[in-house]
């Protein structure tokens, strides 16, 4: 089994407010990890200091065991870019969209990877495959569509690429329950092959069940490695010492 | 603790500011000096028991007004006293821009309004009131008077648009203005186009005064000329309108507006009163050059202003103050090297830009944030810490006890980390209900004294099939939470997943 | 009046202004920077076309090229010294406008040291003479400069829009942070945007140095316009930043026509004003606006 992303002694924050505190952990190939806990308790702020964009961070993440992590003191995003073409996609909270953009420029700018853009069409086929009420929209620009359906031009964005590992922050946030219910049931059909998959979540409900492993986060720190499925907790602690 | 670490912890202690000290006795805490006719007192007391000796003392909050007073009579006495001409005529150069800059604040800082055409307004001012002397005949002092009058309208029309641009685009709407009054000066005849300039001005100086009372008495208008531009910065930014303004700050308007703020009426009110007094300082540089240049409406004028107060921090009437006086020096101190010595100010206005966030008065805020910054990743890098107080927190918690008590506990957590290990929690899978090993006795004792908040406990969902780990709330009423969606089969299974729970925590902690 | 030399006027006018507005309204809308040094950029693009012109070739082709080379390496300065340092650090809008500033009292110094206080002339490098449309007459270098303007308009308009570059900048026009996620680094994007419109400026000196001459402040009047027209326009639109140039175009071929000369920026301003009263944000923003 290979590590597809390695954490450890992670901690990050925005000028003098320290978010996460000494956080580890591993996700390896084919699983999905659901991280749960309360607003401002840090979830966000994981997925961000993983894509590089906190105010500071300090501890070690691994990429497919390329380091992109260590002490960062400035600069939140400078790296971002570098980061996402070694094979990360983060689809943040807020969507981060091109409003006067069509979807088609959406599509096609998530796949800013060299290998990503030849194959551009071939990708966008299999994305509106998993979001099919995009098709119809294609020439739309992005502000004049409905914030579910923003949401899945997000996601949908995020998997034009090549991406390994797939970040998904709060994907029910803002969004009536029965869309949200079905936006996790098209991230629990993607086809993740070697990749991963992590998604920073508020409602327990909503993961309960679908992923491989559910995490908590209580003030910047993980608390439980609440395990759903055969992997024991025993590897987890194995790897801390 | 030893000597050594205690000394350590002497030295980090905390942020407090050091304020200076005067001593009391009884009334003299109640007593204040206030300016006749105000409730405002020159100088700001606190008075306050010290927690050590219990003694009254009263702290000065500010040494702000002292400065300021020093500044002004050094100001007032040196450059006549000791300066040749053309020293007293650079200061008194720097007292015009001086009060130009701290009006201009008014505008930038208190309403909000990015006008780039402070040096128009004081231009337009300039060429009306000299406009009029010369072909009206009026004397020194009805330039003085019309001055205002030319600002205000001025500023009347540069507040039409400044009613519904933003930001930028008033800005480059404003030096688009300046720039057609340059060319229009440039252009017009009756403006003196042919001489470079509209002079022969009536002066406030008379003509029987030797040349060097002339320019200290120029020196001494100007002088008087900075002191009401201070007045005034202080009456509008410190006073109603002031603080009106300040509820109402950048994007955050419809809040102030909410409470009945009318801010647009401040704002332009604010930007009106300042117009005309740049208009009056306008009046002033026609008497005091006897006349006025398209000089005034150039871009590099403009820049030079700019460069002043962005040096000195854009906001504060001191740092108007202090970067006029900077950019002047330089600009008097080079003055050998001809125009390039406006490379030297552009590259210090650059210098300015790239490394402070606020100019030279907004360096010990950025200090203040980039210090926290610092202490907040050292924490973090820390990482051994163990849920130890650290010495800087320290000082900030009343309790001593507390951090004794919270070092205890991350001794004995990290002394219980040392003895879990794979055979331990086998060990408390196969002896369920049986003697346990002195190790895992110990470890088991410490989860079992955990606070009831957030304590792991065992929920039959059907007894005898299925069991669940729920945690406890710790509060009357308030039902546990399930913590995750495993079930087990027996309470032996239950309570085995309970204890990795914890051991998970511990080893987390 | 004549309505072949009013058009005439108004189209040379135009493609100039669409040239300099354009560069302003692309840097501000994908970099969020009010760019005040394009001045300078204008004004040492004339003077690298003047040394290629003394040096090297008179001809029209090396002309150009070393001014529109010029402006790229300028743009690139400009970005490398007020967009790098800066652009992730707070209050930026203002200091890098100050920075911007700073650049061009700096650069038209420095100009001023180097090639001293004399105006230079460009080579004609469209040649003389004249033809006749309708009835006015038109010369060649007025022709060259319609075409040239019009042509890197049109390229750089195709380039931004279907380009993978293109793309990237409009995506970082619309949110910076969303271009970062997708893998845009916004550093190389910027500096390519600065060398584009640092190019856009240097071939507007060399047409305008067909009637002007190049000198260190030269930069200063072309500035104030491209950047009056960017703001009618509304800044970061544009198909908003080509109305505008080729209305104020209009307005001044009509102005010096009816009035005189002297009156050019006065009704300029008063309709900029007027504008800008009725759409704060320009024309391009009334045109997002029916849209909706």
């Amino acid at each position: 089994m290979t590590d597809i992303l390695r954490v450890d002694e992670l901690s990050a924050g925005y000028g003098p407010l320290g978010v996460l505190h000494g956080v580890s952990m591993t996700v390896r190939a084919g699983e999905r990890i659901g991280i749960v806990g309360l607003n401002g308790h840090g979830k966000s702020t994981l997925l961000k200091a993983i894509a590089g964009l906190t105010g500071w961070q300090r501890g070690s993440i691994q990429l497919n065991g390329v380091e992109i992590g260590g002490t960062r003191s400035q600069g939140p995003g400078r790296f971002t870019h570098r980061i996402v073409r070694m094979g990360l996609a983060l689809m943040p909270q807020g969507d981060a969209l091109f409003h006067g953009l069509t979807v088609a420029d959406h599509l096609d700018s998530g796949a800013f990877t060299t290998r990503a853009w030849r194959e551009r069409k071939q990708r966008r086929e299999r994305v509106l495959a998993i979001f099919p009420p995009l098709s119809k929209l294609l020439a739309q620009p992005v502000g004049r569509l409905s914030g579910g359906e923003r949401r899945m031009v997000s996601l949908a964005r995020g998997l034009m690429s090549d991406a390994k590992l797939l970040l998904v922050d709060e994907p029910s946030l803002g969004l009536a329950p029965k869309i949200s219910r079905g936006l996790v049931e098209a991230l629990m059909q993607i086809d993740l092959a070697d990749g991963a998959m992590i998604i920073a979540e508020q409602n327990l409900s909503l993961l309960e069940g679908k992923v491989t492993r559910l995490l908590g986060l209580h003030a910047g720190k993980l608390k439980g490695g609440a395990v759903t499925q055969d992997t024991a907790l025993t590897p987890h602690l194995l790897h801390h010492h | 603790m030893t000597a050594k670490t205690q000394a350590r912890d002497m030295a980090l202690v905390g942020r407090r500011r050091w304020l200076p000290l005067a001593r009391s006795h009884g009334s003299a805490s109640w007593h204040r000096v206030r300016y006749p006719l105000t409730r405002r007192t020159p100088l700001l007391f606190e008075t306050r028991y010290n927690p050590f000796t219990l003694a009254t003392e009263r702290r000065l909050v500010t040494v702000r007004p002292i400065a300021w007073v020093l500044m002004l009579a050094l100001l007032a006495v040196a450059p006549p006293l000791l300066g040749n001409n053309s020293f007293v005529g650079a200061a008194t150069l720097f007292e015009m821009y001086a009060a130009i800059n701290i009006v201009w604040m008014l505008q930038i800082g208190t309403a909000g309004i990015f006008s780039l055409a402070s040096l128009a307004t004081v231009g337009f001012a300039a060429y009306g009131s000299a406009a009029l002397s010369i072909y009206a005949g009026f004397p020194w002092w009805a330039m003085w008077l019309v001055g205002p009058a030319f600002g205000l309208v001025f500023g009347v029309l540069i507040a039409i648009p400044a009613t519904r641009l933003e930001g930028f685009y008033y800005a480059l709407l404003t030096v688009g203005i300046a720039e057609l009054c340059r060319v229009y000066t440039v252009q017009s005849q009756p403006l003196g186009a042919a001489n470079g300039g509209l002079f022969g001005t009536d002066g406030f100086v008379p003509d029987s005064m030797s040349e060097r009372h002339g320019i200290i008495l120029g020196f001494y208008a100007a002088f008087v000329l900075l002191l009401g531009a201070l007045v005034l910065y202080r009456m509008i930014n410190g006073q109603r309108l002031g603080r009106l303004l300040r509820a109402a700050p950048e994007q955050h308007e419809a809040f102030a507006e909410a409470l009945g703020i009318n801010y647009r009426a401040a704002r332009i009110q604010v930007f009106l009163i300042s117009s005309a007094a740049l208009g009056g300082i306008g009046g002033f540089y026609a008497t005091l050059l006897h006349g006025a240049t398209p000089a005034l409406f150039t871009m590099d004028q403009l820049l030079l202003l700019l460069a002043m107060i962005v040096i000195g921090g854009i906001g504060t009437a001191e740092g108007a103050v202090l970067g006029t006086l900077i950019v002047v020096l330089l600009d008097k101190v080079f003055i050998s090297l001809g125009p390039s010595r406006l490379i030297f100010i552009a590259a210090v206005m650059l210098g300015t830009v790239l490394f402070l966030r606020g100019g030279l008065f907004g360096i010990p805020a950025q200090y203040q944030a980039w210090r926290g910054k610092r202490q907040s990743e050292r924490r973090a890098a820390q990482s051994d810490k163990g849920g130890e107080i650290m010495p800087e927190e320290a000082t900030e918690i009343a309790d001593k006890q507390a951090i004794y008590t919270k070092r205890f506990d991350a001794n004995l957590r990290a002394e219980l980390k040392r003895l879990i290990s794979d055979q331990l929690i086998e060990e408390h899978r196969t002896t369920m209900g049986k003697r346990r090993s002195d190790a895992l006795e110990r470890v088991l004792a410490h989860f079992r004294s955990a606070a009831v908040a957030d304590k792991y406990a065992v929920l039959a969902v059907k007894p005898f099939a299925e069991y669940r780990i729920i945690a406890l709330s710790g509060r009357r009423g308030v039902p546990p939470r399930v913590v995750d969606d495993r079930l087990f089969a027996t309470p032996e299974e239950a309570l085995h997943g309970v204890f990795l729970k914890r051991v998970q925590d511990l080893m987390d902690s | 009046m004549d309505p072949y030399y009013l058009v005439l006027t108004t189209v040379t006018l135009a493609s100039i202004y669409g040239l300099l507005a354009l560069g302003i309204s692309i840097i501000w809308s994908s970099l969020g920077m009010i760019n005040m040094a394009q001045g300078f950029t204008f004004a040492v693009s004339g003077y690298g076309a003047w040394l290629v012109a003394q040096n090297i070739s008179q001809s029209g082709i090396a002309v150009i090229a070393a001014g529109v080379l010029t402006g790229a390496l300028s743009g690139a300065l400009i970005g490398a010294i007020a967009f790098i340092p800066l652009y992730d650090k707070p209050n930026f809008p203002l200091r890098s406008l100050i920075a911007t500033l700073a650049i061009s009292l700096c650069g038209g110094q420095f100009l001023l040291w180097i090639f001293g206080p004399r105006v230079k002339a460009l080579p004609k490098i469209f040649g003389y003479g004249s033809y006749h449309i309708g009835t006015a007459v038109i010369s060649r270098e007025k022709i060259g400069s319609i075409v040239c303007s019009v042509a890197l308009l049109l390229i750089t308009l195709a380039w931004s829009k279907n380009s993978r570059r293109g793309l990237e900048i409009r995506a970082m026009m619309q949110n910076p942070e969303g271009a970062a996620l997708v893998g845009v680094g916004l550093r190389s994007t910027a500096m390519s945007v600065m060398m584009v419109t640092g190019a856009m400026a240097g071939l507007a000196a060399v047409l305008l140095s067909q009637n002007y001459f190049v000198s260190p402040f030269a930069g200063a009047t072309p500035l104030v316009k491209g950047m009056v027209v960017a703001l009618a326009g509304g800044l970061g639109s544009v198909s908003g930043a080509l109305i505008a140039a080729v209305l104020i175009g209009f307005i001044e071929a009509v102005t010096a026509v009816g009035l005189g000369g002297q009156y050019v920026l006065i009704t300029q301003f008063l309709f900029i004003i007027a504008v800008l009263l009725i759409r704060p944000r320009g024309i391009g923003g009334m045109i997002e606006h029916s849209r909706e």
